[in-house]
C-alpha cells in the first residue's frame, strides 16, 4: 500500500516556474529614491524590487549588480503606481496605498509603515489605484483609479479630505499644474478633466476623442498618459499624442507616432515619450520634430 | 807428653747427638758405671762471658807463645829447644783450651739452635693452631652469612594474610595459642594451612577435569546427532517444494535467485539487493528477477593460465590467418568497439506494477569495460492500447524515462573516464549505441551505487550500497508517477485528437458551464519546427525549449477567430507544467509581442497553472489548461471593444458576466473566472 506522500519537488520545477514568471512579468511603476541611489520597481505580481542604481551604473558593474538588492511582496494585486516623498515610498495597486520607509526597505522582512484605503462606494470589487500624485504645497497625495474618482489624502494625518467626481470611466493618469494648483486627470472615458484644488470642482474638460485631428477610433478613446507644463499639455493613448494649449483648449501639434502612448513627460523644452508596446523612447524637440529615439 | 795424652784420654766426651753418642754412652755406662762427663751440663754451668775472656786470654797467650817461639827459633841455641818445647807444651795446652772452648761454643751453638728450634716448633704449632682457628672462624662466618642469607622457598609463597589465616584455618592447624607468640611456629602453621589448601584445590581441579571430559563426550554425541539431521532436513525441503508452490511462498525460488545473484557484477548486485529489500519492506508491487546466463558469467572469470594458453594458441592461429588475409582496419576497429561496449551476461529485471494494472518493465545491464549501468524500459498495460498518432513518443522505450530527474537525458555516459576509452576506438558518443545498449541515466548509476564525482575523478569507482538505498524510494516513486502520468496523457491525447477536451467532473468547477470555443486540431510537431515559429522566441530564448521536450500544436477556433497554441511538454510533466505560446488570427495577427491581452492569456495558463492542477496526482493539468484557453478565447473575443467606425454588429456578443471590461494602465480584459459566482474579474 502506498502512502499518500506529496510528490518530491525536483529542482527543475522552481527554475521553470521562475522563468515563466519572469516571461509574463510586467513592470507597471517605478520610483527613484530621494538620495538618488536606488530605484524601486513594482510589477504585476505585487512585488517591489529595489535596484542599486549606483552599483549598476558604476564602472565595475557585474551581472549581480543588475539584479535587485531586495525583493518583497508588497501588495496582493499588481503595483500600478509608485511615488517617492523625501523619506517614504508610496505604492498603490489593488485599492490600497501603502507607505514604506526608504531607509528600512533595504533590510529584508521590511513591513509597511502604514496603509490606507480611500472610501469606495462599491464593495463588490475593489477598484485599483492607477495613479498617485504628490501635491507638495499641501503635503497631500491624490489617488485616482478604478472607481472613477480622485481622492485626496493628507499625508500627515492620513485622512481623506476631498473627493472629486466627474469621470465616467476609470482614471488612468494624473498631472499637476503648479502655478494655479490644478490637477489634470485623464481616463478611460476619453476626457481630460482639470480640477481646482482649492474649490474642489471641475474647471475644464477636454474630450480628446472628439477632435478629428487626433482621434483614432480603432484604438479607442482612452487617455493613457498626461503631462503638463502649466500652459501646455501633452496627452495620448487611444487618440494620437497631441500637444494642447490649455487656455484655449485647442490641439496645436499632433505627434506622428502610430502606437498608443503609455508615458509622456516634459523635460525642459523636449517631450519624452514612451510607447508601451515598443522598446523605444521618442524625443521630440521644438514641440513637433522627432529628434531621435532612445532604444533598449 | 804423657800427661797431656793422659789428659786427652781421660775425659770421655759424651755427646748428645745421635746414635754414636748413645752407643758411647752405653759403652761409657758399661765401662764406667756412674761416671760420665756431660759437657752439656758443663755448658750450662759455665759463663759464656768468662769463656769469651778465656778465649781472648788463650789467644793472646798463644800469640805470645808463638811470638816467643819465633824469637827463640830465630835466636837459636840449645836451651832454646827446651824453652820451645816448654812453650809448645804450653801452646798445646792452650790449643786444648781452645778446642774445648770451640767444643763448648759448638755445644752452645747446638743448644741454642735446639732451643731455637724447639721454640720455633712451638711457635709453629701455635701458628698452625691459629691458622686452623682462623680458618674455622672464617668458615663459620661464611656459614653464618649463608645461613643469614638463606631464603627459604617458603618466603616465595604468597601466603594468605594473617587475619584471613586465623579466620579460615581450622584450629588444629592454626594452633592460635602456640603460634601467636612464636613467629616460627606461626609461619609453620601458615605453611601447613597453605599445604592443606593446595591439596583441597588440587582435588577440586581433578574433579573439574573429569567433569569436563564428561561434558565434551556429551557434546560429541550431540554433534553427531545434528550432523545426521542435515540430510534429513534436505530431504524434507525437497518434499516440501510442491507445498511451497501451492501456498505461493517461493522460498526455494528466492534461494535460487540469491545463488544466481552471487555471480552478478557489483553494481548489479547492489541494485538487486537494494531493490529486493525495498520491495519487501515498502512496496509489494515491485518484483525483482535476474536474467541471463550464469555459465557465461562464470566463464568470465576463467583462471588466467587457461586464457593465456588460449591466447598463445589463438595468436599462433591469428598469425597464420593474417598471412593469408588481413582483416580490414574497419573490422578490427568494429571488433574493438564491440569489445568495449560488451555487456555482462547477467541482467536484473525490475517490474513495477501500478494501480491500474499497468506494468513498467525495467531491465538493467552492466557494461563491464565502461563501468556504467544502462536500463531499457517497456510499459505494458492491462488492456491493449490504441496509440493515437500524437502520442507516439509518450510511451516509447526510448523516451519514456527521459529526464526523470531534471537534466538527466541519458544520452551521454556519466563516467568521465569513458571518454578516453572512446577516443581509442573511435566512438564519438554513447548516444549512437543507446538504442541497443539502453540508457545510462544518472539515477541508474545511483541505484547501482556508482557515483562519478565531477570535481575529483576517482581511479576506480566501486558500488556503494548506501548510495543506492538513499535513492531507491524516490526513484521508484518517480518512476511510478512517470508511468501513470504518461498513461493518463496517452488517454487524453486520444480524446484530444478527436477534438474533445476531456475535463473530469472534479475539475468542472474551474470553468463556466458554457464554453463556445472548441479544439479542432491536436498534433505533434518536431523540435526544429517549434524553434522556427515566430511567436515562440521568448520561450526559446529563456532556454525552456530543449531537445528533451515534446512539442505539440493545438488549434482552437470560434467563428472566424483561430487561436494557435504551441505547447512545450516537459518530460517531468506534471510537476513541471506544459508551456503555451499563443498566436491569434482575428482581425490581424496578435501575439504576445503586439497584444498585451494575449500575453495575459499565456500568463493565465503558464504562470497560474497551480489552480489548474486538479486533484493529486494532477494528471488533468494539460487538459485543464486547454479548456482554460478555450474560455480565455471566449472572453477575449466577447470583450473586444467595438470599433464605432466600422458598421455592423459585433461578431461575438458578450455572454460572459464581467464586472469591468478594462482595468489598470494596461487595460486588461477580465480573464479570471470566479467560482461559484460565475463572473469574470481581473487578477
Amino acid at each position: 500500500m502506498e502512502r499518500a506522500v506529496p510528490l518530491v519537488v525536483p529542482l527543475g520545477q522552481t527554475e521553470v516556474f521562475q522563468a515563466l514568471q519572469r516571461l509574463h512579468m510586467t513592470i507597471f511603476s517605478q520610483s527613484v529614491s530621494p538620495c538618488g541611489k536606488f530605484l524601486a520597481a513594482g510589477n504585476n505580481y505585487g512585488q517591489i524590487a529595489i535596484f542599486s542604481l549606483s552599483a549598476a551604473l558604476s564602472s565595475e558593474a557585474k551581472e549581480e549588480s543588475k539584479k535587485p538588492v531586495v525583493t518583497f511582496q508588497a501588495h496582493d494585486g499588481p503595483v500600478y503606481s509608485m511615488v517617492s516623498t523625501d523619506r517614504h515610498l508610496l505604492s498603490a495597486g489593488d485599492g490600497e496605498v501603502k507607505a514604506w520607509l526608504w531607509a528600512e526597505m533595504l533590510k529584508k522582512g521590511c513591513k509597511e509603515l502604514w496603509r490606507r484605503q480611500p472610501p469606495y462606494r462599491t464593495s463588490l470589487e475593489v477598484p485599483e489605484i492607477n495613479a498617485l500624485l504628490l501635491v507638495p504645497k499641501e503635503n497631500s497625495l491624490i489617488l485616482a483609479g478604478g472607481d472613477c474618482q480622485l481622492h485626496t489624502m493628507d499625508l500627515e494625518t492620513g485622512t481623506f479630505t476631498r473627493v472629486l467626481r466627474g469621470h465616467t470611466d476609470y482614471i488612468h493618469c494624473l498631472a499637476l499644474r503648479e502655478r494655479s494648483p490644478e490637477v489634470l486627470s485623464g481616463g478611460e472615458d476619453g476626457a481630460v478633466r482639470l480640477w481646482d484644488l482649492r474649490t474642489a470642482k471641475e474647471v475644464q474638460t477636454i474630450e480628446v476623442y472628439k477632435h478629428e485631428e487626433c482621434s483614432r477610433p480603432h484604438n479607442g478613446r482612452w487617455i493613457g498618459c498626461l503631462a503638463t507644463d502649466s500652459d501646455w499639455m501633452v496627452c495620448g493613448g487611444g487618440p494620437a499624442l497631441t500637444l494642447w494649449h490649455l487656455r484655449s483648449s485647442t490641439p496645436t501639434t499632433v505627434f506622428p507616432i502610430r502606437a498608443p502612448q503609455k508615458h509622456v513627460t516634459f523635460y525642459q523644452d523636449l517631450v519624452l515619450t514612451a510607447a508601451g508596446n515598443s522598446c523605444r523612447v521618442d524625443v521630440f524637440t521644438n514641440l513637433g520634430y522627432r529628434a531621435f529615439s532612445l532604444s533598449f | 807428653m804423657s800427661s797431656e795424652s793422659g789428659k786427652k784420654r781421660k775425659p770421655k766426651v759424651i755427646r748428645s747427638d745421635g746414635a754414636p753418642a748413645e752407643g758411647k754412652r752405653n759403652r761409657s755406662d758399661t765401662e764406667q758405671e756412674g761416671k760420665y762427663y756431660s759437657e752439656e751440663a758443663e755448658v750450662d754451668l759455665r759463663d759464656p762471658g768468662r769463656d769469651y775472656e778465656l778465649y781472648k786470654y788463650t789467644c793472646q797467650e798463644l800469640q805470645r807463645l808463638m811470638a816467643e817461639i819465633q824469637d827463640l827459633k830465630s835466636r837459636g841455641g840449645k836451651d832454646v829447644a827446651i824453652e820451645i818445647e816448654e812453650r809448645r807444651i804450653q801452646s798445646c795446652v792452650h790449643f786444648m783450651t781452645l778446642k774445648k772452648l770451640n767444643r763448648l761454643a759448638h755445644i752452645r751453638l747446638k743448644k741454642g739452635r735446639d732451643q731455637t728450634h724447639e721454640a720455633k716448633q712451638k711457635v709453629d704449632a701455635y701458628h698452625l693452631q691459629l691458622q686452623n682457628l682462623l680458618y674455622e672462624v672464617m668458615h663459620l662466618q661464611k656459614e653464618i652469612t649463608k645461613c643469614l642469607e638463606f631464603k627459604s622457598k617458603h618466603e616465595e609463597i604468597d601466603l594468605v594474610s594473617l587475619e584471613e589465616f586465623y579466620k579460615e584455618a581450622p584450629p588444629d592447624i592454626s594452633k592460635a595459642e602456640v603460634t601467636m607468640g612464636d613467629p616460627h611456629q606461626q609461619t609453620l602453621a601458615r605453611l601447613d594451612w597453605e599445604l592443606e589448601q593446595r591439596k583441597r584445590l588440587a582435588e577440586k581441579y581433578r574433579e573439574c577435569l573429569s567433569n569436563k571430559e564428561k561434558i565434551l563426550k556429551e557434546i560429541e554425541v550431540k554433534k553427531e546427532y545434528l550432523s545426521s539431521l542435515q540430510p534429513r532436513l534436505n530431504s524434507i525441503m525437497q518434499a516440501s517444494l510442491p507445498v511451497q508452490e501451492y501456498l505461493f511462498m517461493p522460498f526455494d525460488q528466492a534461494h535460487k535467485q540469491y545463488e544466481t545473484a552471487r555471480h552478478l557484477p557489483p553494481p548489479l548486485y547492489v541494485l538487486f539487493v537494494q531493490a529486493t529489500a525495498y520491495g519487501q519492506a515498502c512496496d509489494k508491487t515491485l518484483s525483482v528477477a535476474i536474467e541471463g546466463s550464469v555459465d557465461e558469467a562464470k566463464a568470465l572469470f576463467k583462471p588466467p593460465e587457461d586464457s593465456q594458453d588460449d591466447e598463445s594458441d589463438s595468436d599462433a592461429e591469428e598469425e597464420q590467418t593474417t598471412k593469408r588475409r588481413r582483416p580490414t582496419l574497419g573490422v578490427q576497429l568494429d571488433d574493438k568497439r564491440k569489445e568495449m561496449l560488451k555487456r555482462h551476461p547477467l541482467s536484473v529485471m525490475l517490474d513495477l506494477k501500478c494501480k491500474d494494472d499497468s506494468v513498467l518493465h525495467l531491465t538493467f545491464y552492466y557494461l563491464m569495460n565502461l563501468n556504467i549501468m544502462t536500463v531499457k524500459a517497456k510499459v505494458t498495460t492491462a488492456t491493449e492500447l490504441i496509440t493515437p498518432i500524437s502520442a507516439g513518443d509518450l510511451l516509447s522505450p526510448d523516451s519514456v524515462l527521459s529526464c526523470l530527474y531534471p537534466g538527466d537525458h541519458g544520452k551521454k555516459t556519466p563516467n568521465p573516464a569513458n571518454q578516453y576509452q572512446f577516443d581509442k576506438v573511435g566512438i564519438l558518443t554513447l548516444s549512437d549505441y543507446v538504442l541497443e545498449l539502453g540508457h545510462p541515466y544518472l539515477w541508474v548509476q545511483k541505484l547501482g551505487g556508482l557515483h562519478f564525482p565531477k570535481e575529483q575523478p576517482q581511479q576506480t569507482v566501486i558500488a556503494d550500497h548506501s548510495l543506492s538505498a538513499s535513492h531507491m524510494e524516490t526513484t521508484m516513486k518517480l518512476l511510478k508517477t512517470r508511468v501513470q502520468s504518461r498513461l493518463a496523457l496517452h488517454k487524453q491525447f486520444a480524446s484530444l485528437e478527436h477534438g474533445i477536451v476531456p475535463v473530469t467532473s472534479d475539475c468542472q468547477y474551474l470553468f463556466p458551464a458554457k464554453v463556445v470555443s472548441h479544439l479542432v486540431k491536436w498534433v505533434t510537431i518536431a523540435h526544429e519546427d517549434y524553434m522556427e515559429l515566430h511567436f515562440t522566441k521568448d520561450i526559446v530564448d529563456a532556454g525552456l525549449a530543449g531537445d528533451t521536450n515534446l512539442y505539440y500544436m493545438a488549434l482552437i477556433e470560434r467563428g472566424t477567430a483561430k487561436l494557435q497554441a504551441a505547447v512545450v511538454l516537459n518530460p517531468g510533466y506534471s510537476s513541471i507544467p506544459p508551456i503555451f505560446q499563443l498566436c491569434l488570427n482575428w482581425k490581424g495577427e496578435k501575439t504576445n509581442s503586439n497584444d498585451d491581452n494575449i500575453r495575459a492569456m499565456e500568463g493565465e495558463v503558464n504562470v497560474c497553472y497551480k489552480e489548474l492542477c486538479g486533484p493529486w496526482p494532477s494528471h488533468q493539468l494539460l487538459t485543464n489548461q486547454l479548456q482554460r484557453l478555450c474560455v480565455l478565447l471566449d472572453v477575449y473575443l466577447e470583450t473586444e471593444s467595438h470599433d464605432d467606425s466600422v458598421e455592423g454588429p459585433k461578431e461575438f456578443p458578450q455572454e460572459k458576466m464581467c464586472l469591468r471590461l478594462f482595468r489598470g494602465p494596461s487595460r486588461m480584459k477580465p480573464f479570471k473566472y470566479n467560482h461559484p459566482q460565475g463572473f469574470f474579474s481581473h487578477r
